[in-house]
């Protein structure tokens, strides 16, 4: 059969399914007497189109021809094999089982997680609570200074520069800062994990020197009720980033029986979960902060109430959640 | 039709058809790129303006807004009906799993957020190197999350020249011979005469011109790839 003759007699099917596709890939609203397409049709002339394409590289047909078909056959694969994801289904799905879940099947890089942010937070805290001059090793005076106003008697609102913006104005901030610091320590996994432990080892620091240095000043009334609520969900969220970028280094690192690259891949679509779920506990912190946290005319019994319910409710949610489905 | 010289990455479908994705190297990725960024800074601006209108509560829009364009923007784009940011759609580019679906959510968000990564040491330094030395080319991102950033493909024209008549083989040909017949006819249009009659002087033996050359062995040249795709006079 020359090329020609080939491509006169499967010409109509081929234009039957390229109208379809242009209708359902919407390249064109409406077509001249086309039928709505029908799925069983589409499917089976995209299989006659395979074998088609199949039958015109094999007998070395000229480029138009197996270009058309290759067009034709690759539009309709993307259609025929489309995967929806996204559905309020998926999110209960995903709520109810697929994030705790994926931080239980992780315990370990959480647990080394934990021990990497916690252990520098607790050990420079000590630190500078009995040496407060060693806070300086840490963060800038200003800053220092900047703490200490912002966690006086004599704050607007708690955890806030004097004359902030708003509490709108901070949840946005708080978003920003706060998720683009979790995807960071997330991403830098991928250096064999080094950069995640960087991230988590800095940031324990951080947060231990401020604690540590505001007790000393006699300021952990203040402090410790302001940030007891959203910490529930913001360390977690931020343990739960680093751990997500060990997986991410570990894979790279000992692969196991899988190439690299596979490794790499699997552990990716592993922990996608988590990243997921940690950004949306930062939006949750986030809130808290900016509307609750930071309310000067709550009862610090309230506030330290507030908080136990919230870390018990995180902690059970990660231990518990979804695992009669496991 | 993959061979030595094309970076063509080839994806099996169920149905056992190989399927040709040509990843999209530096300089294209570049310009979508930079066209994605300045569409960005467009929006910042616009959204600055608006923003200032309302106080405390536009700020936080702005500072949001600013958080969704840098982590979220090509997810939006790649995971919608065309799979590219506005900036790769005018480039003719792409965003596809490694086996030519579209992109997944998930795969899109993963790439997304190991920018950060493709990013160090400095201005896309390691996305860079990645791209170059990988004849996928592949960023960081595109590695774990098993996706590659293609071509569109374009329409090839149909084989033209109406007017050479068709001149019947004076040898049996094999398919390849065939084909690379076909394929010089298909090229004919892009081709400077001088060029084409260089071209035409290697297959003579196929209209029994062997060692001749000239307009005149090009044009019977021609003929006989017109009789193999099927004209007959």
């Amino acid at each position: 059969m020359t090329p020609l003759q080939f491509e006169e007699r499967y010409q109509a099917e081929w234009q039957e399914l390229e109208t379809a596709l242009d209708l359902i890939l919407e390249r064109k609203k409406f077509v001249l007497g086309a039928e709505p397409p029908r799925g069983e049709r589409v499917a089976a002339l995209y299989r006659r189109a395979c074998e088609q394409l199949a039958l015109a590289r094999a007998r070395s047909y000229p480029l138009f021809l197996l270009d058309r078909l290759e067009r034709l056959t690759a539009d309709a694969h993307q259609v025929i094999y489309q995967r929806r994801e996204l559905g309020a289904e998926a999110l209960r799905r995903f709520v109810t089982f697929e994030f705790p879940a994926a931080v239980r099947a992780h315990a370990p890089y959480v647990l080394v997680a934990t021990l990497l942010f916690a252990v520098p937070l607790l050990v420079v805290g000590l630190l500078v609570y009995f040496r407060p001059e060693l806070v300086l090793s840490v963060v800038s005076a200003d800053n220092a200074a900047q703490y200490e106003q912002m966690y006086s008697d004599a704050a607007e609102s708690v955890g806030r520069v004097r004359g902030a913006s708003g509490d709108w104005a901070m949840f946005g901030f708080y978003i920003r800062n706060n998720v683009g610091i979790s995807f960071q320590c997330f991403a830098a996994g991928l250096f064999a994990g080094v950069g995640s432990i960087f991230f988590l080892f800095y940031n324990g620091a951080s947060i231990g020197a401020v604690a540590g240095y505001l007790t000393e000043r006699g300021l952990s009334a203040t402090f410790f009720s302001f940030v007891v609520t959203h910490s529930a969900f913001e360390l977690t969220a931020i343990v739960l980033s680093g751990a997500a970028g060990l997986r991410l280094g570990h894979a790279l690192v000992a692969p196991g029986r899988r190439t690299r690259r596979e490794s790499l891949v699997h552990a990716a679509k592993e922990c996608a979960p988590i990243v997921y779920g940690l950004a949306a506990m930062l939006v949750v912190a986030a809130a808290i902060e900016a509307f609750w946290s930071s309310q000067r005319w709550l009862p610090h019994a309230v506030k330290y109430g507030v908080a136990g319910v919230c870390w018990i409710a995180v902690l059970a949610y990660f231990a518990l959640q979804g695992r009669s489905a496991d | 039709m993959a061979s030595e010289v094309d970076a063509v990455v080839s994806a099996e479908t169920p149905e056992g058809i190989l399927l040709e994705l040509r990843p999209a190297g530096l300089t294209a990725r570049f310009l979508a790129f930079a066209l994605d960024w300045l569409i960005r800074l467009a929006v910042i601006y616009a959204a600055a303006i608006v923003g200032q209108l309302l106080g405390g509560f536009g700020f936080a829009f702005f500072i949001i807004l600013l958080f969704a364009l840098d982590w979220f923007y090509p997810v939006y784009f790649e995971i919608g009906r065309s799979g590219a940011t506005p900036g790769k759609k005018i480039m003719g580019l792409k965003v596809v799993m490694d086996n030519g679906l579209p992109v997944t959510p998930a795969a899109s968000i993963t790439r997304n957020l190991l920018r950060v990564a493709d990013f160090l040491p400095f201005l896309y330094g390691f996305a860079i190197v990645s791209i170059l030395m990988r004849a996928d080319s592949k960023r960081l991102g595109d590695l774990a999350a098993a996706t590659l950033v293609v071509h569109e493909p374009k329409a090839v024209p149909k084989i033209k020249l109406e007017q050479v008549e068709p001149v019947i083989p004076r040898q049996a040909l094999a398919p390849r011979d065939q084909a690379a017949v076909i394929a010089l006819a298909a090229r004919a249009p892009t081709l400077t005469a001088e060029r084409l009659d260089e071209l035409a002087a290697l297959a003579a033996a196929v209209s029994g011109d062997a060692g001749r050359s000239g307009r005149v062995v090009t044009h019977r040249v021609l003929g006989v790839a017109q009789w193999l795709i099927g004209r007959r006079a």
